[in-house]
């Protein structure tokens, strides 16, 4: 893939920002632009990372931070949808509210929280349903991500159905809906609320306040989100203040309209043949990326090269991860590590291997996952006109010198 | 309030786990301000005036070339699912040829 730099600094104080651009060679869904540069300018928490918008905040992770398990919170990315999102949060007195058809109210501070339930853990990746956008062509509508939309963290709170039970749920309860703290510039906006059906909440899902042992990034969701292992993170509510329960499911604008994909077996339309019907997008398919080495760097020829990164999945977990130095024509096994993160998580894989020829070179990873689901071609993944779910094999282009 | 960074890349050498934090962030948070390098032309003033109550100029940028019909459909959005229902008609209809021109493919679907 041609090395396209997508910054230009800019003249003011303010620095970089990303320019998207794309080729337009129509029908095909080629590798999500990579190598975008990081910005100048950094945000609260974070270092400096690829930024698409400030308002609402729009950061990509780095190829780099996929070569290890877990993604520290600094180069964590971040999706808000909002331009309004509180600019300070006062510990001592956020209160989650509990309501709706349940037996008794709740108002839970972040104190009663820590100390009242039993705390759990767990170790899931995060990924927006929109990564990797950048591959379908013609150009899907939404931010142009390459593949950092992602990341690994160790989340760590209390189990939702523990929350649930103490408040009672009334036997015709049924859906659950989820409402943030971030808030629309125009009064009558939608608020950003996702609504769940009980069914989908088993005891894996969490009100989480912490991610790798530190207090939730403000960026991420302070003080507490939640958390869906295996899910996208349309889901994953940030700043969550709200849980009402109801028996009907409310029609609500980024439930029945945002992050759904054609409701066909391919999950996939053309441009020109839309599909009548959608679904939302709800469970991860198998995927890897490569951390190291990135696109277009150099390798010495004959040197020991370890290739490194992550595969997941919605959480049956990763049996094999793939790796072929041909384009494709032949695959051997990458060392995994010990899947110690639990099925939810990165399992992290290694592929020592020693560049005998010179000048440039491919490196495809390939994960196939406990049900036997593998990761297909990009060229042939089909095309959804949110351009959601992109899971095609990872590929990077390397020279060796 | 921005520090100017030049970045160098990092390489994680180890993970540091840190002591956890009670609220990293002791007072109002500020989210830096980045000037986007946005195109002039034909309707920017208009462009200007009305998108930017809500989001970035990055926003419009970064979502690729597009037809004239996605663009279209985005500022109606815009108008109806986010409810800026201050953008009259008349200056939907220049945002969009704005869009179209700056950001667009060159299609009309």
């Amino acid at each position: 893939m041609e090395r396209r730099s997508f910054i230009k600094t800019a003249l003011s104080a303010a620095g970089a920002a990303a320019l998207g651009s794309t080729g337009l060679n129509a029908g095909t869904t080629r590798q999500p632009i990579d190598n975008r540069e990081i910005s100048e300018v950094a945000f609260p928490e974070k270092r400096p990372m690829i930024t698409y918008s400030d308002r609402p905040p729009l950061l990509e992770s780095t190829r780099d931070v996929f070569a290890y398990p877990i993604t520290p919170n600094d180069q964590f990315f971040v999706r808000w949808h909002m331009p309004d999102i509180p600019t300070k949060i006062d510990p001592k007195n956020y209160t989650i509210h509990i309501n709706g058809l349940v037996n008794k109210e709740l108002h839970i501070t972040l104190d009663e929280l820590k100390n009242n339930f039993e705390q759990v853990e767990v170790t899931a990746v995060l990924q927006c349903g929109g990564n990797s956008r950048s591959a379908f062509q013609p150009t899907a509508g939404g931010i142009q991500w390459g593949s950092g939309a992602m990341g690994c963290a160790k989340w760590k709170g209390v189990r939702l159905s523990d929350l649930l039970d103490r408040a009672g749920l009334k036997k015709e309860a049924a859906w659950i809906g989820f409402n943030g703290q971030d808030n629309a510039a125009y009064y009558k906006t939608p608020n950003f609320v996702r609504e769940l059906h009980l069914d989908e909440l088993d005891d894996h899902v969490i009100v989480a306040y912490e991610m790798n042992g530190e207090d939730l990034p403000y960026l991420n969701g302070y003080p507490v989100r939640l958390v869906i292992p295996g899910y996208y993170s349309d889901s994953w509510v940030k700043m969550l203040s709200n849980i009402t329960v109801t028996d009907k499911y409310k029609s609500l604008f980024f439930m029945d309209v945002a992050y759904r994909v054609p409701d066909n077996e391919c999950e996939c339309e053309t441009p020109e043949n839309r599909a009548k019907t959608t679904k939302p997008i709800t469970k991860m398919n198998v995927k890897s990326v490569i951390g190291y080495p990135s696109n277009n760097s150099k390798l010495n020829h004959d040197s020991q090269v370890v290739i490194r990164g992550v595969a997941f999945d919605s959480g049956h977990g990763i049996r094999e991860v793939l790796i072929s130095l041909d384009e494709g024509k032949t695959w051997e096994n990458a060392i995994l590590d010990d899947g110690g993160q639990g099925r939810y998580g990165f399992r992290s894989f290694r592929f020592g291997f020693k560049p005998t020829k010179y000048g440039k070179m491919t490196i495809m990873s390939k994960a196939i996952n406990n049900i036997g689901h593998e990761q297909p071609f990009a060229k042939d993944i089909k095309w959804n006109h949110g351009g959601y779910k992109y899971n095609g094999i990872d590929e990077i282009t390397v020279e060796v010198v | 309030m921005n520090m100017k960074h030049t970045m160098k890349k990092l390489l994680l050498a180890a993970m540091i786990v840190s002591t956890p934090l009670f609220a990293q962030v002791k007072e109002d948070v500020a989210v830096p301000y980045i000037a986007f390098p946005i195109k002039m032309g034909k309707g920017f003033d208009t462009v200007q005036a009305n998108c930017l109550t809500c989001h970035s100029f990055g926003y419009m940028i970064n979502q690729g070339k597009q037809s004239r019909e996605f663009w279209e459909e985005k500022v109606n959005k815009m108008i109806h699912a986010f409810k800026a229902d201050l953008i009259s008609q008349e200056d939907a209809k220049i945002i969009t040829d704005y869009l179209f021109e700056q950001y667009g493919n060159g299609k009309l679907k």
